[in-house]
């Protein structure tokens, strides 16, 4: 293995990358676009639902009911229809997605001490906001009646059962507090796999693949070289986007840099070798492109990245054992959240280990044969 | 016109070629959408069960062991182990064996004979926020409801009526979608993304091919006008695109049995435009990307980034930052999205979505002009 040959062809890796006028501003681009769209937008918390109050009772009572849904920040009141009938256009405009029905007389029945059923109305067909708006409301009237008790002199207070419930390791129960450790993997993959895969067909459409193997070049030199310029600025960028996300959005760190980058590395290589292996089997750009979409779509849904794992129906479930992104992941989550050590996650990098033997074996056997065909 | 049709045409059969040459992409276009759909529809899911749940029992009576039966005949929680002292609460957690433990605490049933309060503390592991959130809801709607058996037990046993204390009542209607199915919210909102992916990045090559290839020069002295090579090499794409995504939703109807119950021809029509858009935005980084690899990331960020996050597709746009709502407008995908839930679940027609219909009509337009635009300065 000669050293001055894996930096000669680094050093034409780096001029190729540097003469494409678009290609590293996207690349410098790109994560920072990740960045502002998952912290804000996947992390984002449900609030501001907008919401309709049809208010028919029109008395103070009534009116403090809808002030707890309007200062309650989870709900964006933004129409008072005047009656039921009223809210049905406006849901299917897609102006609001919630709607509160006050009976009348609501006032005058919980004065008399009866019970007094008021309507929530949400649209389905967002059934993320659905349920979560019905837990919200459910929260509100909660909340309402214990202060209605509270007034009568029944004080919850002195009996029945005291439960303190406490949220551990991220007490504000934050997304983005587990999008950005995430984020920093999927970023590290999407940059390798990007260039990676099509790093050699390129060569090979060009034709100058064979140029380079009249040279004395070996395989594995001709691999460290390709390999070693993005790793470098993919490795340069991960940590770019941990730190900027960390100090944006204000994120807390219990886990140990060493854990990281091992993790990390280990997931470098098996997104390497996934990409050099789609490499090889595409004959064009433009397959590889394809393929690489064909890949990244399964990864992002079954990864636990964006949608939990543990939602997942029981039958999906063993196929995200198959992504390597969901290994990492629970590698820079546990650390990073929880300080998991190295004792309690070494089976993900044992995994992440295992997918980086198996593509690069993969890879190279192909390579072989297409030298020799 | 009649000269400019056959010169579109050309361009079109042309295009026609290069894709039967290829079969591997034909196949990937078409089979990939609907192989993505298969995968989120049955993936992706926002309901929480079965949460491991691990209980430390101090009190060790019958009145706590009757408290802790409540968490485990609950469908949300899953009792998986008993533990002995707190410190195995953090080894669980960090070792991510369970995501909630209930801790009840010594003196429990003694403090409940004499009517005062029996401690409980329920822990959760906040390092999964989707979960962590459930978990919380449901651990404090249980142990409330606990708690008020309890409280109504003992002011009976005291003689005092608790129920004549007025109450409100919440009742809950789920129009549209009942069940709150997730297939009926993710179905039409996947129809767009996977579409937008898929075809942005098909257009978004064609014009780097050729300046690759060098065949843009002969392109250029041919009689051929811009807006004519334009339309020619999105020709093939807009049937490609158009059977895609009828495929898709038909699939969708058939296999997940999402409702159609809106104007089938306006639906039609917008994917029309919808698809037009797409491929205009791809011609748009086609005429700027200096290579293919750049175009590629350029077409994967376009596309992928504002049809996945900006479209109310999962994320609901009403509580982003103001800004990012301002910026979704940029993007065909939160029209149709919307378009597709209105017509597919809410059965509406052209008298409602005649705003996205427009709009998606007049992006169509302009989108279209500045690639021609743009295309023309490069040349």
């Amino acid at each position: 293995m000669s050293l001055s040959r894996i930096r000669l062809l680094m050093w034409k890796e780096f001029l190729q990358l540097k003469r494409d006028r678009l290609l590293l501003p996207l690349l410098l681009i790109m994560p920072l676009l990740y960045l502002v769209m998952f912290g804000y937008v996947v992390g984002v918390d449900i609030n501001n639902i907008p919401t309709a109050i049809v208010d028919q009772d029109r008395t103070p009572a009534s009116r403090a009911l809808g002030e707890a849904f309007t200062t309650s920040g989870f709900f964006d009141v933004t129409e008072y229809p005047p009656d039921e009938q009223s809210i049905q256009p406006l849901m299917d405009g897609n102006r609001i997605q919630a709607a509160l029905l006050i009976p009348p007389g609501f006032e005058r029945s919980l004065e008399r001490g009866d019970r007094v059923v008021v309507t929530m109305i949400v649209d389905g067909t967002d059934s993320k906001t659905a349920s979560v708006a019905s837990s919200y409301t459910q929260q509100i009237v909660l909340d309402a009646n214990q202060t209605m008790l509270q007034e009568m002199g029944l004080s919850s207070n002195a009996i029945g059962i005291d439960s303190h419930i406490r949220v551990l390791y991220n007490p504000s129960l934050r997304n983005v507090n587990a999008m950005i450790p995430a984020l920093g993997a999927f970023i590290f993959m999407m940059i390798i796999m990007a260039i990676m895969s099509q790093a050699v067909v390129r060569e090979r459409e060009r034709g100058t693949l064979e140029q380079m193997f009249v040279t004395p070049i070996t395989r594995t030199e001709y691999l460290l070289g390709k390999i070693t310029p993005y790793l470098i600025l993919a490795s340069i960028q991960v940590t770019f986007v941990l730190v900027l996300g960390m100090v944006w959005f204000d994120v807390p760190f219990y886990g140990n840099v060493l854990v990281i980058g091992t993790g990390l590395l280990l997931f470098a290589f098996s997104a390497i070798g996934l990409a050099l292996a789609i490499s090889m089997v595409s004959k064009t750009r433009q397959q590889a492109q394809q393929t690489l979409m064909f890949i990244l779509l399964p990864t992002m849904v079954l990864s636990g990245f964006i949608f939990p794992i543990e939602s997942m129906p029981d039958p999906v479930v063993p196929l995200t054992y198959l992504i390597p992104l969901r290994y990492i992941i629970i590698v820079l989550r546990d650390n990073w959240m929880k300080g998991a050590g190295f004792d309690i996650l070494w089976p993900e990098m044992l995994a992440l280990a295992g997918f980086s033997v198996v593509f690069f074996v993969l890879a190279l056997a192909r390579f072989h044969k297409r030298l020799t065909d | 016109m009649r000269a400019s049709l056959r010169r579109i045409l050309a361009i079109g059969s042309k295009e026609f070629i290069h894709i039967r040459r290829d079969p591997r992409i034909l196949i990937l276009v078409l089979v990939v959408p609907l192989v993505e759909l298969l995968l989120f529809a049955y993936a992706i899911s926002f309901n929480v069960t079965d949460v491991p749940t691990v209980v430390l029992d101090g009190d060790k009576t019958q009145t706590s062991r009757e408290f802790i039966t409540n968490f485990e005949a609950s469908d949300f929680f899953k009792v998986t182990s008993h533990i002995d002292s707190l410190s195995d609460i953090d080894d669980a957690f960090v070792a991510s064996e369970a995501g909630v433990a209930v801790v009840v605490k010594p003196g429990f049933s003694r403090a409940l004979d004499r009517g005062e309060q029996g401690q409980v503390a329920v822990f959760i592991d906040g390092s999964s926020p989707n979960t962590a959130q459930f978990a919380q809801a449901y651990s404090t709607a249980l142990t409330n409801k606990l708690g008020a058996e309890v409280t109504v037990e003992y002011m009976q046993r005291s003689g005092v009526d608790p129920t004549q204390a007025g109450g409100i009542d919440s009742y809950l209607r789920t129009w549209y979608n009942p069940e709150r199915r997730s297939a009926d919210f993710l179905v039409p909102g996947l129809i767009v993304v996977i579409i937008m992916i898929v075809t942005v990045q098909q257009t978004a090559v064609t014009l780097v091919r050729e300046r690759e290839q060098g065949t843009f020069e002969q392109l250029t002295v041919s009689p051929m006008r811009r807006g004519e090579l334009m339309l020619g090499k999105i020709t093939p794409w807009v049937a490609i695109g158009v059977i895609d995504m009828i495929a898709i939703a038909a699939l969708g109807v058939w296999l997940f049995d999402v409702p159609m119950r809106g104007d089938v021809f306006t639906f039609l029509l917008a994917i029309f435009l919808f698809v037009l858009c797409c491929l205009a935005i791809g011609l748009i980084v086609s005429a700027r990307a200096s290579s293919l690899e750049s175009a590629n990331i350029a077409a994967l960020l376009i596309a992928f980034l504002p049809a996945f996050m900006l479209s109310n597709f999962v994320f609901p746009l009403y509580s982003l930052p103001a800004v990012l709502q301002w910026i979704s407008y940029l993007f065909p995908a939160r029209y149709m999205v919307a378009i597709a839930r209105s017509v597919m679940l809410k059965g509406a027609g052209m008298e409602v979505l005649w705003p996205q219909v427009l709009a998606l009509g007049v992006y169509a337009a302009v989108s279209l002009t500045i690639a021609t635009l743009m295309y023309a300065r490069r040349a």
